[in-house]
């Protein structure tokens, strides 16, 4: 578990985009470009302190001697990348640094610059425009340069732009970027990149902060079950799952029991009959279904009975809270479960099957097995019946590769559940972890995966359990 | 009956042929395989052979490798230059024309012959003279087309070579660190490695160090050589590599020379299959599905090659658990024995004793293992996760037939394609288990 929450921790760090900027970007509607740096700005600090993005991210980290240990506090992300990239080539973080802050003082001037009103009505209002845009974009766009050639060209770009007397104000400062850039150059310390160090966070980082979460910051943290909020609708990512896990776990429940009912019993009948035809028919029929993929038969499914064409016998998708069909419906009244029943028909057939004939050989091969066993031999000697020789000897014995496999069903299924909620339309956490990668929701993403993760070791649990019970001789008491 | 005097390999090959579902199989296999190989000449919108204004162009072959290939007609005295793939040479006169067995290339888009043309029903072409014809024999949509009018047998002739890829690639990843992994678990077992402890430490911090000097240190240089382009980027990372494996096996070569002491020369054993076994309960009690698509979402580049690393990063728990059965089983027997009585090195005895007469389960679990890869892709791609818009999958034509019910070429074709691959593969790979067990020789 320990390791999961770290994989998924680790997946939620690398994500491409900075959720900051979106998370910004969709409290703030896009405005125009001078107006939005100022007030964005402590939003944008804001923002990073509510998601924890202002700490380092883990109890120790290794980096180099020019590396800065407060790289982290820079509030954009595509700034910091960028900044640890120019240390990368000049090695001198202290230079750096003043660089990025003559870099900031540019990018605040130029926002708040206002233009002498003497000297703008010598330009055309069209020109004016433009003319800031330029200063505007050329400012930011240093922050995302690390190549040196490209550096210098936008820093004369700017230059010139400044030359004119509507710019004048703003010269000094861009003069000052350029010593600070120089002054890079000048003072690389290239060999203390080469240098490695280990610096201890202390638990004030992101992941303790994302496991335990702080009262501070009101974050209750992983392990009580509060994932963060989803970046799509900024919704308790934890009331979202709770609102999608009762569908696939019933769904995958059901569906695992009934592909067991079947196939133990089918499988035991073909193991007892075996090379008879009817053995054959069914290993057939089992192998061909085993080769399907599970989506194949599941569109073929709602091509089948849910076409206005073919057979309309079920809809084709939407199992939904009952109270969106009718609000006085729970999910247990009779006349909801009544309503409900056909919506859950196909996909319960396309979950059971794909676990069915998977468990369905084995179970064959096993009771093949067994049924050689001299054990077999000896019951049918002593005179029992047919039917105690084969449910009584042989079934329990026979029963414990298929209960290995109940650990293995359970991850898969909740795996195939991806495909088959997404053609369905079921809105649980197979689709839910669909729609989070479209739209790079990465706390959906995060919490759908690590309570699968909490599933499939419940699985395990289980299986254990069962095996205690079907085998007398395991136990797991200390004796 | 006379036991000749056959190899191992013969036998199991003389087995394997006994068993017919499997032989057929196997056949097939080789015609996929002929398939994939030969799909831009069997699937080609360009003609193989062509005649047009009194000279020969054989355009299939001339864009294979070149996609702007171009050729030069005179017509009227004035040189004509046109590139092959502008140009819709089902529209033009031509003089004579071999076309290939499949007229379309898979992103083809016919425009006359959009919104899902049936396969039986007529379809349309509008030839040289501009009048909307029906379309000739040779050159049918023989499994209809989608929406945009892509043609479907060409698409599933292109999704033969990728689910093939697919499979043998990501299953080779799989098998190799399965057996590396496995063997080493299987042979040492918890105490059978054992370093100095100077060894021992110092290993570990060359780990970090290597770590530091190959990847950290040089991640904006690996980084730009991947923005160079692929091959560059493959280098670099290549040489990383090397870099941070010399620097391991430096320190841990000065580990081993300075283990004086009595404190430092203290053995201490690697637990190897501990490590190995936790990694495979870790690996086998997530959903793998979830996992790979939780990756490829973080990978914001779409890119096959991504998708069958990650397949193969996945999916070796199968081979190494079956290697470190075998080798406990192999361990015991008398020839490691006599290997290790001999001097032989742990190397030499496991690559050329130990791993020779394990590797049977291996190629059963590897037909299964292609199987399942296959499997996955397509689902993957069906789900539209981690596989190019514009590579054209068995389970992306799949998912176009969501769209449409009436369509039913596009759920059934590509359906019956990843069946019958699959049911090879599995077909085979009982086979080989039948085969390769001298438990059933009959």
């Amino acid at each position: 578990m320990i390791v999961i929450s770290l994989l998924a921790f680790v997946i939620s760090l690398n994500s491409p985009t900075d959720p900051v900027e979106r998370l910004v970007n969709s409290a703030v509607n896009e405005s125009d470009l001078s107006s939005e740096s100022s007030a964005s700005e402590e939003l944008r600090q804001e923002v990073r302190k509510k998601l924890g993005l202002d700490l380092p991210v883990f109890y120790i980290n290794l980096s180099s001697l020019a590396e800065s240990d407060t790289l982290y506090r820079i509030a954009e992300r595509s700034h910091q990348e960028n900044l640890s990239k120019l240390t990368k080539l000049y090695g001198n973080w202290s230079e750096i640094q003043a660089y990025y802050s003559s870099l900031k003082n540019l990018e605040k001037a130029v926002g708040q610059f206002k233009a002498d009103s003497s000297l703008t009505a010598t330009y055309s209002s069209n020109k004016l425009t433009t003319y800031k845009n330029k200063s505007i974009l050329g400012a930011k766009s240093l922050f995302e340069l690390n190549d040196d050639n490209k550096i210098i060209e936008q820093i004369s770009v700017l230059d010139t732009l400044y030359q004119l007397r509507l710019f004048s104000s703003l010269n000094p400062i861009l003069k000052i970027v350029k010593l600070k850039y120089s002054k890079i150059k000048r003072h690389t310390t290239n060999w203390k990149n080469y240098i490695p160090t280990i610096q201890f966070n202390g638990f004030l980082n992101q992941y303790h902060l994302w496991l335990f979460g702080d009262s501070d910051r009101n974050r209750g943290g992983v392990i009580r079950g509060d994932f963060g909020k989803s970046y799509i609708d900024n919704k308790s990512v934890g009331d979202k799952m709770l609102e999608m896990f009762p569908y696939s776990f019933f769904l995958v429940i059901i569906s695992i029991i009934l592909a067991y009912l079947i196939s133990i019993p089918l499988g035991i009948y073909s193991a007892y009959k075996k090379d008879t035809l009817f053995d054959n028919v069914v290993s057939i029929l089992v192998f061909m279904l085993y080769s399907l993929p599970s989506f194949f038969v599941a569109t073929w499914l709602l091509y089948q009975f849910s076409n206005p064409d073919n057979l309309l016998w079920f809809p084709s998708n939407g199992v939904k809270n009952p109270a969106t069909y009718n609000n006085d419906w729970s999910w247990y009244d009779m006349d909801s479960i009544k309503h409900q029943a056909p919506y859950f028909v196909l996909p319960i057939i396309a979950f059971t099957y794909s676990s069915f004939a998977f468990t369905n050989r084995i179970m064959r091969v096993s009771m093949i097995d067994v049924l050689g066993a001299d054990y077999i031999r000896t019951a049918r000697a002593k005179g029992l019946s047919e039917r105690h020789v084969i449910l009584k000897h042989g079934l329990r014995n026979g029963l414990l590769p298929i209960i290995t496999m109940f650990s293995n069903v359970f991850p898969a299924a909740i795996g195939g559940s991806v495909i088959l909620e997404t053609i369905f339309g079921i809105p649980g956490m197979g689709g839910a972890v669909y729609e989070a990668i479209l739209g790079i929701d990465i706390p959906m993403i995060v919490a759908v995966f690590t309570l699968t993760g909490a599933l499939t070791v419940t699985g395990y649990l289980i299986s254990d359990v069962l095996y205690a019970i079907v085998d007398p001789r395991i136990s797991y008491s200390k004796k | 009956m006379i036991e000749e005097n056959i190899t191992y390999r013969q036998f199991a090959w003389k087995q394997f042929k006994k068993n017919k579902p499997a032989l057929v199989s196997f056949y097939i296999l080789i015609l996929l395989v002929l398939l994939a190989v030969l799909s831009p000449i069997i699937a080609n919108d360009q003609p193989l052979y062509m005649k047009y204004k009194d000279t020969s162009f054989y355009p299939a072959f001339e864009t294979m490798f070149n996609e702007t290939a171009s050729g030069e007609v005179i017509e009227n005295e004035d040189t004509i230059n046109f590139q092959f793939q502008n140009i819709d040479w089902r529209t033009v006169q031509l003089e004579s024309v071999y076309w290939p067995l499949i007229a379309y290339s898979p992103n083809t888009i016919d425009k006359y012959n959009r919104d899902y043309a049936h396969p039986n029903f007529p379809q349309r072409l509008k030839n040289y003279k501009g009048v909307i014809v029906e379309l000739p024999r040779g050159l049918r949509h023989y499994l209809g087309t989608d929406k945009l009018g892509r043609d479907i047998a060409s698409g599933l002739i292109y999704g033969t070579r990728i689910s093939l890829l697919v499979g043998i690639i990501s299953m080779g990843i799989a098998v190799v660190i399965g057996l590396i992994l496995g063997a080493a678990a299987g042979y040492f077992g918890n105490d059978g490695l054992t370093l100095s402890r100077s060894q021992y430490w110092l290993t570990w911090t060359g780990v970090f160090i290597a770590y530091f000097y190959g990847f950290y240190t040089r991640s904006l240089a690996l980084e730009q050589a991947f923005n160079d382009g692929i091959i560059q980027g493959v280098f670099s990372l290549f040489l990383s590599l090397i870099i941070a494996a010399l620097i391991i096996l430096t320190i841990s070569f000065i580990g081993r020379k300075i283990a004086i002491g009595s404190f430092l020369k203290k053995e201490v054993s690697i637990p190897i299959d501990a490590i190995v076994s936790r990694i495979i309960e870790v690996l086998n009690s997530m959903p793998i599905l979830i996992l790979i698509i939780s990756v490829s979402a973080i990978i914001s580049e779409k890119s096959l090659w991504v998708l069958m690393i990650i397949i193969g990063l996945t999916g070796w728990t199968g081979v190494a658990r079956l290697i470190r059965a075998e080798m406990l089983r192999i361990k015991q027997m008398e020839y490691i024995e006599a290997g290790k009585v001999l001097g032989f090195s742990n190397y030499r005895i496991i690559v050329k004793h130990a791993l020779p007469n394990g590797l049977a389960p291996i190629f059963v679990s590897f037909a299964f293992g292609v199987a399942s890869a296959i499997l996955t892709e397509s689902g993957l791609s069906f789900l539209g996760v981690g596989v190019p818009d514009d590579v054209v999958t068995w389970g992306s034509l799949l998912s176009r037939g969501r769209a449409e019910f009436e369509a039913w070429w596009l759920v059934i074709y590509p359906g019956v394609a990843i069946f019958i691959t699959i049911t090879v593969y599995n077909l085979i790979g009982e086979g080989l288990r039948d085969a390769l067990d001298p438990k059933h020789k009959k």
